[in-house]
């Protein structure tokens, strides 16, 4: 089965860097706003975005974000290299975290990240290997307008 | 109708089509093609920042004229807060409505104390409502036609609360009118005004069908009159009604002062307001319950429209305010009974205006993004504003419009020269 993906960019984002936290989220932002997506898949990505991004900063090495414009979806794939997550149903409850008090300091770290981005989207997927990194999919269905 | 209305005008004898107004504007409203500064309706907020880039003075707000007062029987004066921070810190209130009676108005009223009521009255609907949060505030009228073009999805974030200066003409239009046995468009209620921004939500309001104002002049054109009858008749009204909680919304933080949440925070400025929107549009700014906005740097008191800097007239404000005491206006029983009327409520739904079209549809709006990238690459990217558009990026949105061709970019004609021309040119001596 092959896909029609409408539309496809990456960006790198690296570990560590809080000075650009949050571009590649403000970027795809600008991206749906121009194709004309509705205000509310806009707003649901960026959420999952920035949360999916500033997980890479705090947590992994570096990672490449690629977003494709499906017909009927927009879908974000996002693959790190870092420590992976070694629990991953821990991590999926709310409340959970390993954020340090310096993340927690600057406002991070409240163990809802990956919930929030599965709330944020219509399909999720995560896959980690300790050691390797972390592989994100989610998916916001963009409604009859996206129908060619 | 109230789309393609708006207060500031070029002025074809002054402009000489430089770029200082278009690089100023927040929305990318101008554009300098026939060598006149053009300002574009739709994408407008009205927020003045261009009358004040503007080296020449070409850019100006239209505000009401004498004629439009003579039309009315009984002349009324709504001056902003501003207006008191103008003449130093030893004039008070109380003789600035005095003298606005000196130069032509019958009336003069003061509007701190409906500031400190609306302030009560947002305190009990933030204590009551259920989000979307933050609140933003309504005060600015720049404020809201910024969300209305730009972030429609903040729409239900505003805080449906009427503006202290419309409830107050509201209040006394009623009152004058049953005083005096008139009928109430007899009577004519003018906002004197810091900001053009002003002038054109009275003009073409949003939020209600029809301002309880009937026009706007600016605190500059009255200045001088002013200065002139304090000096002459320096009057001794009282200040007892003035409020000085109500003042510091002329500071642009008189509203989070008057609230008891305290999750609250206050943005002036365009850049600063532009960065806070962007993120909470995005949902990545949390924690805050309300927002007091404004576009002036400065607030209120830094309106284009103002005589006195700034700073100098804070610093005359807070001493005013200072003065006058601490003490309650208001009696919250007051608040709270005219809440039960809805008296404060914002009259309708405030709508969307945004500017972009949508593309037809999704692989037309791939296409046109594909277009607009590749030339986008092939621009110098100087965002010179030769071409008479504010960058290079609203350029090619330009050209996607029809509205300018690729060769008006200086840079791209300069190569086209340089490859028609062959190198043998070098001749001259």
């Amino acid at each position: 089965m092959s896909e029609d993906i409408l539309f496809r960019q990456t960006f790198a984002i690296r570990g560590g860097d809080f000075e650009r936290g949050g571009d590649a989220a403000s970027a795809i932002k600008v991206i749906l706003k121009q194709l004309g997506f509705p205000n509310d898949v806009v707003r649901r990505l960026s959420i999952a975005n920035f949360e999916a991004e500033m997980n890479v900063i705090m947590y992994a090495r570096e990672a490449e974000l690629e977003i494709c414009v499906l017909p009927d979806a927009v879908r974000i794939v996002l693959a790190d290299r870092g420590q992976g997550i070694p629990d991953i149903e821990w991590a999926m409850q709310e409340g959970n975290s390993t954020a340090t008090p310096e993340m927690r300091a600057r406002g991070f770290g409240a163990g809802l990240g990956l919930p929030n981005i599965r709330r944020n989207s219509d399909e999720f997927e995560v896959t980690s290997t300790v050691g390797v990194g972390t592989t994100l999919r989610y998916t916001v269905f963009a409604g009859p307008r996206a129908q060619v | 109708m109230g789309e393609t209305f708006h207060t500031i005008v070029t002025d074809p004898a002054r402009c000489n089509g430089c770029v200082a107004c278009m690089r100023a504007c927040p929305t990318d409203a101008i554009r300098t093609r026939s060598g006149l500064a053009e300002v574009r309706g739709l994408a407008c907020i009205d927020c003045g920042a261009c009358v004040e880039a503007c080296p020449r003075d070409a850019l100006r707000a239209v505000t009401s004229t004498p004629a439009d007062l003579a039309r009315f029987k009984v002349k009324v004066a709504i001056p902003s807060l501003a207006l008191y921070g103008q003449f130093g810190p030893d004039v008070r209130p109380g003789q600035v409505l005095h003298a606005l009676k000196q130069v032509g108005f019958d009336r003069a009223y003061d509007v701190s104390w409906m500031c400190e009521m609306v302030g009560s009255a947002t305190d009990a609907y933030l204590s009551e409502c259920q989000g979307p949060w933050p609140k933003i505030s309504t005060t600015c009228p720049a404020i809201v036609r910024l969300i209305q073009i730009r972030y429609p999805e903040l729409l239900s974030h505003l805080l449906p609360i009427e503006t202290p200066r419309e409830l107050a003409a509201k209040l006394h239009r009623r009152r004058l009118a049953s005083e005096l046995g008139l009928h109430p468009g007899e009577i004519g209620i003018f906002f004197i005004t810091q900001c053009a921004a002003i002038m054109n939500s009275i003009v073409a309001p949003v939020g209600l069908d029809r301002s309880y104002m009937d026009g706007a002049i600016a605190i500059s054109e009255l200045y001088g009159p002013l200065r002139k009858a304090l000096k002459e008749h320096p009057g001794s009204e009282f200040d007892d009604a003035v409020s000085a909680r109500g003042l510091g919304w002329a500071m642009g933080a008189g509203e989070v002062s008057s609230l008891r949440n305290s999750a609250t925070i206050r943005i002036r400025g365009v850049g600063e307001v532009l960065e806070v929107f962007d993120r909470l549009e995005s949902g990545t700014f949390q924690g805050i319950d309300f927002i007091e906005a404004y576009t002036c740097s400065g607030g209120c008191l830094g309106g284009h429209l103002t005589i006195t800097p700034r700073h100098v007239a804070q610093r005359s404000l807070e001493r005013i305010a200072r003065r006058l005491g601490e003490g309650q206006q208001v009696k919250e029983e007051k608040v709270r009974s005219l809440l039960r009327e809805h008296f404060f409520d914002l009259h309708d739904e405030i709508d969307a205006r945004p500017v972009q079209p949508l593309a037809g549809n999704l692989r037309q709006a791939i296409a046109v993004k594909q277009e607009k990238d590749a030339m986008l690459q092939a621009l110098p990217g100087k965002d010179c504003g030769a071409c008479g558009a504010p960058d290079c990026a609203a350029f090619v949105d330009d050209i996607a419009r029809g509205e300018a061709t690729f060769n008006q970019c200086v840079f791209v004609r300069l190569r086209e020269l340089e490859e028609e021309s062959p190198a043998d040119q070098g001749g001259e001596t």
